[in-house]
């Protein structure tokens, strides 16, 4: 049950009209027609018309006090002529802290504040053209891009193709002479032993092979290469060599007299063609856009210098954080997009870096942004081994942007 | 990065997630704690002489002697005003004088006659002043019994565990042959020159008999190990004076219930120490401290409360040495139903607890507070050591901390946070990253260029910092602050007399002596805007560290030998962190030329650091114990005098859960300190960062807190004015009620407010217990009714925190709540009005300018609010005060109240008006609307 009594109002309504419509909007002012009595937005409750923007709370909603700080709830809406107009929470009006560039918040307090819509007006005026200037160029670099990413993509593909063909044809040689090697050691075995006779003791490992997992496969590429030593020396003339073929390790003998050139050469070819092979196929198997527009960014570096560490962004790669002292860590390596419902492609995220004092690892999240250039421009830790940054490059401009624009009071 | 990196695997090596024990010592490992302990209760030897007693207007002196070794001490009887009795202990000559603790005390303390009663070969009968109490001297035993008619109040070496480790000199040091030597050589060679008797060599002579007693009794003391060298883990203590222990026994007939001796990580009722180590007082920086138990943390007062349902007294320790402190009760192992026989066959002996106090060093100094009452025995404490300082208004809101703000722009962002998230805060701290390689009084030139530009930013919002400045200075030739400590002399030396030297932070640094006045006049003079570059008027202080924190030192601190002058640090470690907070707040009011109150931070602290600022409890962890133990941790300070306390929100290791971080804030919105701070390693938690449900509730709790600043002054206007505490345990307000004596998951704020707060993982309810038989308690967010004398469930969700409003008071607060406290400076007031059974409440308003030391010159408006007969009244408690508000009235909410016809409000002027009002039926609850007089006014609002 509500008693509503009407007492004489203790306070002065000299300025009334001014004081009615502060803090409204135009779409709003329909609701705030003077009238005897004032209906809460929300239609919960019926005030007399007086108690409108008189400092006290008398809606649950606080549409009666869109023009002072009496609502927990309440909003005021700064129209700021010049600018853009926007609401700030009630408890902002008169707190001594001009919010509005109107300065329509600050009517009854100790600051004075400037109208300053007109400065920002312009300043946010040449932002918004220098954004769009951004923006256009942005986005003509982009299709520049685009167009350049889909020729790469395609080059790619073709090398690929044209790989996979080699290693094709490879694959069907080897075991050509997989075949003829068979044979061979047979033969051999048989020169061997008519070579050695009963005395031969010794036994020849002419083909050892196992099975060792894909991703040793990379850090051994190396040592292999052209690795040759002697087995024994009163052997002479007899030379193993080991080497890597998908995934697997053949060491192979040359046992003068039995053995052909031919094949160890096969052989090396293949192996060559299996690495780069699959190396493009990898690369190949990361989403660069939609148009392949980041695909330019593979197997090129950014680097920041802030405070005392210089930060590398090798994109789809690694991130790297160098201190003045030179000691390098790892703030991760590429990982995935971050998807973000909308836009999936604004967000990078590079993890199992460095591991960190209290466990887990260091990790990256790259914010892509629009730019006429690409280049790094910002890198923060909030927290300890959480790294994010700022990235700029035309590629990350979208059309939608040029939705935004100044809006003036309707 | 690097750096701490480094330290903290040079800190921590090793450590898991709780506290390294072995780090700490225990009080075997402790070897005075170890030869006192072995003391056993039983016949004391002391004996008392009376024949050297000597009574005065203010004092009565008498000597005590040990049978056993003829030593003799000197016993000095007080009586102070206020109902408070002090006893002090010395060697009657001690070889070299003792350490007496300075600068705890406010004054000396007023005394007041003594006179004696009636005296026999017995004992002497002392009265204590009008209220019939008497102090029994007893003679063989030597023993103390302070009375009150026929009870007895207190006991004093009853148990014989009065000892006092007398100075001597090392007997197997080539230095001390010499000495005893060339002395005697000397005496005969004066004796033999002197034809004349020479009163002063008969004394000599005398004096020497008792020596050589001495001498032969103590020959056959063993000489313990650790009397004259101690180690522990690598570090070895020098102990240059060999022993000096001290212990004294004190019973207290019918107490079951002992508080405070803070500071511990344990329940708000002190537990019995039968079986395991004594309660530790010592201040440590423990790293991950663990829970329920008594070891030393970073702070220490020497003040035990001890209650019953007639009575509550105190017993104040002036020792700033190490501290052990053991209770026995005869009571302890009974159960319920062993008490009920007792109570039964009426064989009952009355419950007694036993409190047995040993420290390293120094003197006997105790202060035996009588009560009768809790805020009796506050006011007693108060008088002795002075009040909470009254804190700036804007540091009772919300603090956001954070190991660390990483440089001007994450300062700027994380503000801008707070204002887009619409979350009221007043202070953000910077910790040590912000100085130039943990140079303190200097900023990081790259992260914090411009730290004026910020602070600015920070006034232009009306909000403030609080900048780390810790007590260990770098040693490094190019930083200003150690060379002039280093050419002043002022840094502590270690034994061999050079500076002493240990790792902090900044890795080897200087310790400055804070024990001595013109050092504390120095750094306090530092902190002057033309000293500390880039601070500003809105840059306060945070002091950590002040333990003090050696990584590299004995149980993590300084080394007992180091040197402060004449004393050893043994003699005055748990005042170090006490004397650095006072030479910062020093430093803060001097800044502002004794115009503006300071705000202090300290972790360590010492009985009397209430006068400088806050406490808080230090690097606790996100866990829900810890949320937990934060409510009998802060109680056990409030009731020790320091009101200003809280916890890290949050915790300050690990990562809470979104639960427990809104939990976190729900509970410490309604304590007195309320920051959130967080380590280094751990994930950002700002309140915007886990959703926005868990944005909102973290906003509501917020928000309460703002709400109820007023209250929140008020109650702080009224700890610094009687040492109250402001967050207080059930049973200082119902006394008599022995359900509320444990309680400890619930707290009261002042007389008015009851907070239980929810501190458990998924909890659908609490039960909270609404204390007294004649009150009535109000929700403050339903206004729903609740008698006392009641275990009341509460089912919960997570907005909930349980709050009510004691039915009788009147609580103003400000509903208007904006991004700051200064923000609200002129809002508006909603008085809360809860009437009691009777219909009546009462509260008071307290309003000044929120900052200045200008209360003390009574420009503030204090006005006493009462309800009765249906009238509604501001009546000033100051006449003579003189301030003025632009804040009005707003809004008078009476919950209990019947529906009026009509309300009329009456100004001082006599102009009488109607005011509108709300009745809601269902609570009772009428609210009167915009009855807009000014909050300095008189006026009454008439229901009829």
């Amino acid at each position: 049950m509500r008693f509503h009594i009407l007492v004489i109002a203790l306070f002065c309504c000299g300025s009334a009209e001014s004081r009615k419509v502060r803090g409204i909007s135009s779409s709003y002012k329909r609701f705030y027609r003077e009238k005897k009595s004032f209906l809460c937005i929300d239609g919960s409750k019926l005030i007399p018309f007086e108690q409108v923007n008189d400092d006290y709370c008398d809606c649950a909603d606080g549409s009666d006090e869109p023009g002072t700080s009496a609502c927990p709830r309440g909003r005021f809406y700064c129209t700021n002529l010049g600018f853009r107009p926007h609401y700030i929470p009630s408890s902002r009006v008169n707190d001594g802290i001009c919010d509005c560039c109107d300065a329509s918040d600050e009517y009854n307090s100790h600051v004075r504040c400037q109208n300053t819509c007109w400065n920002l007006g312009q300043r946010e005026r040449a932002f918004v053209e220098g954004q769009m200037r951004t923006l256009d160029e942005g986005l003509r670099l982009k299709q520049q891009l685009i167009e350049e990413g889909v020729l790469l993509w395609r080059e790619k593909q073709a090398q690929l193709r044209e790989l996979q063909q080699v290693a094709e044809d490879l694959q069907i040689k080897l075991e050509e002479h997989r075949r003829k090697k068979h044979e061979a050691d047979r033969f051999k075995e048989q020169t061997l032993r008519a070579l050695k006779g009963e005395d031969s003791g010794k036994s020849f490992l002419l083909f050892i092979s196992h099975t060792i997992a894909p991703d040793e496969v990379k850090a051994e590429v190396v040592p292999v290469h052209g690795e040759e030593r002697r087995l024994s020396d009163d052997e002479a003339g007899v030379r193993c060599f080991s080497v890597f073929f998908l995934f697997q390790v053949l060491v192979l003998c040359y046992v003068p007299g039995v053995s052909n050139s031919f094949w160890f050469r096969a052989v090396s070819n293949t192996l060559f063609f299996s690495f780069s092979l699959s190396d493009l196929q990898k690369k190949l198997d990361i989403d660069y856009g939609t148009d392949w527009e980041f695909l330019f960014l593979n197997g090129q570096c950014y680097k920041l210098t802030v405070y005392e560490y210089l930060y590398t962004l090798c994109p789809f790669s690694h991130i790297t954080q160098k201190s003045t002292a030179g000691t390098e860590v790892s703030l991760g390596v590429w990982g995935m997009w971050a998807e973000p419902a909308k836009n999936r492609y604004n967000q990078m995220i590079y993890e199992n870096g460095e591991p960190c004092w209290q466990g887990g690892s260091r990790s990256t999240t790259v914010t892509l942004t629009c730019g006429t250039e690409t280049a790094l421009r910002s890198v923060k830790e909030p927290s300890k081994c959480q790294y994010i940054m700022d990235f700029q490059t035309p590629v990350a401009c979208q059309p939608v942007l040029k939705q935004r624009g100044v809006h003036s009071e309707l | 990065m690097a750096p701490v990196l480094v330290l903290w695997l040079a800190v921590c090596l090793g450590a898991t997630w709780a506290v390294d024990r072995g780090n700490f010592k225990t009080c075997d490992q402790s070897a005075f704690c170890k030869r006192q302990r072995a003391l056993k209760p039983g016949e004391s030897p002391y004996r008392a002489l009376l024949e050297t007693m000597e009574l005065t207007n203010t004092r009565l002196t008498l000597q005590l002697i040990n049978d056993n070794n003829k030593v003799r001490l000197l016993l000095e009887l007080y009586r102070l005003q206020g109902n408070i009795t002090r006893v002090k202990i010395n060697e009657l000559k001690p070889l070299k004088p003792r350490y007496e603790v300075p600068d705890v005390l406010i004054r000396d303390p007023p005394t007041e006659p003594l006179s004696v009663l009636s005296q026999d070969e017995n004992g002497v009968v002392l009265s204590l002043g009008a209220e019939s109490q008497r102090v029994i001297v007893s003679v063989r035993p030597f023993r103390l019994d302070i009375m009150e008619g026929h009870d007895v109040l207190m006991s004093l070496n009853s148990r014989g565990l009065l000892a006092f480790e007398h100075l001597r000199m090392r007997k197997d040091t080539f230095s001390y042959k010499v000495t005893s030597t060339v002395a005697s050589v000397w005496d005969n060679v004066k004796r033999v020159f002197s034809s004349q008797a020479d009163p002063e060599a008969e004394n000599k002579e005398e004096a020497d008999a008792a020596n050589q007693a001495e001498t032969t009794k103590e020959e056959e003391e063993k000489a313990e190990e650790g009397m004259w060298e101690e180690t522990f883990k690598s570090h070895s203590d020098s102990k240059p004076n060999g022993p000096s222990s001290i212990s004294l026994d004190f019973s207290l007939p019918g107490v079951e219930h002992v508080y405070g001796i803070p500071e511990h990580a344990d329940d708000l009722k002190l537990k019995t120490t039968d079986n395991g180590d004594p309660y530790r007082l010592y201040n440590l920086d423990v790293f991950q401290y663990e829970l329920y138990n008594p070891m030393a943390l970073y702070g220490a007062v020497p003040v035990m409360l001890a209650h019953n349902a007639q009575r509550t007294t105190g017993i104040f320790w002036l020792n700033a040495a190490e501290t052990w402190v053991d209770i026995s009760s005869n009571t302890a192992g009974k159960t319920v139903f062993g008490k009920m026989l007792d109570y039964v066959q009426g064989s009952s002996e009355i419950p007694q607890t036993d409190v047995r106090w040993i420290s390293e060093s120094g003197i006997i100094d105790v202060f035996i507070m009588l009560g009768p009452t809790a805020k009796h025995v506050f006011s007693q404490y108060a008088s002795l050591t002075g009040t909470q300082s009254f804190p700036p208004l804007a540091s009772l809101g919300y603090h956001q901390c954070r190991w660390n703000y990483n440089d001007q722009e994450d300062v700027r962002s994380v503000d801008a946070g707070f204002d887009e998230y619409d979350i009221p805060y007043d202070f953000i701290w910077l910790d040590i990253e912000h100085t130039d390689g943990k140079r303190y009084f200097t900023w990081d030139p790259h992260k914090f260029a411009t730290p004026k530009e910020m602070l600015q930013g920070l006034v232009e919002k009306r909000r403030k910092m609080v900048a780390i400045v810790d007590p260990h200075i770098k040693v490094d030739s190019n930083y200003k602050i150690h060379n002039e400590i280093r050419s002043r002399g002022f840094y502590i030396k270690n034994k061999d007399g050079g500076d002493y030297e240990g790792w902090c932070w900044p890795g080897n640094a200087g310790y400055p002596d804070f024990t001595r006045a013109d050092m504390r006049a120095w750094w306090a003079s530092m902190f002057a805007y033309d000293q500390y570059e880039g601070s500003m008027e809105n840059l306060y202080t945070w002091n950590d560290m002040n333990e003090p924190s050696v990584f590299n030192g004995p149980e993590v601190t300084m080394h007992k030998d180091a040197v402060h002058g004449a004393w050893e640090h043994r003699d005055v470690h748990n005042l170090y962190g006490l004397y650095v907070q006072m030479a910062t707040a020093d430093g803060l009011v001097q800044r502002s030329g004794g115009v503006e109150r300071p705000f202090v931070l300290t972790r360590a602290f010492f009985a009397g650091s209430q006068r400088y600022g806050a406490v808080w409890t230090g690097d606790n962890a996100a866990e829900w114990d810890h949320l937990k133990i934060s409510i009998p941790m802060c109680l056990s300070l409030g009731l020790v005098g320091i009101s200003f306390c809280g916890a890290d929100v949050g915790g300050f290791f690990k990562s809470p859960s979104p639960e427990l971080l809104v939990r976190w804030y729900q509970t410490g919105a309604y304590q007195p300190f309320f920051r959130a701070h967080a380590h280094l390693d751990t994930p950002r938690r700002e309140p915007w960062l886990f959703g926005p449900e868990n944005t909102a509730l973290i906003r509501e709790a917020v928000r309460q807190r703002y709400t109820f600043l007023p209250y929140w002054y008020q109650q702080f206007y009224h700890a610094y004015r009687t040492g109250e505490p402001v967050m207080r345990p059930l049973w200082v307000e119902y006394p008599q009620d022995p359900a509320t004596f444990a309680v400890d998951d619930e707290f009261l704020i002042g007389q008015n407010l009851l907070v239980h707060p929810v501190t458990e993982e998924g909890s659908r309810g609490v039960t909270a217990y609404l204390p007294g038989k004649e009150e009535v308690w109000f929700d403050i967010h339903t206004f729903q009714k609740h008698n006392g004398a009641q275990n009341l469930y509460i089912p919960v969700t997570m907005s909930s925190i349980p709050v009510f409003q004691r039915g009788g008071s009147i609580i103003p607060r400000k509903m208007r709540v904006r991004r700051s406290s200064s923000c609200m400076e002129h809002d508006p007031y909603t008085l809360f009005v809860a009437l009691n059974a009777r219909g009546l409440a009462e509260g008071e308003l307290y309003i000044d300018d929120g900052h200045t030391f200008n209360y003390e010159k009574k420009e503030f408006i204090y006005r006493r609010l009462s309800f009765s007969n249906h009238v509604l009244s501001s009546v000033n408690l100051v006449p003579d005060s003189h301030f003025t508000t632009n804040s009005w009235i707003e809004r008078i909410v009476i919950i209990g109240s019947s529906k009026p016809a009509k309300v009329t409000l009456k100004t001082a002027d006599g102009n009488e008006s109607q005011l509108e009002f709300d009745f809601d039926a269902s609570m009772s609850v009428v609210t009167v609307r915009k009855p807009g007089m000014n909050a300095g006014a008189d006026w009454t609002v008439t229901l009829q």
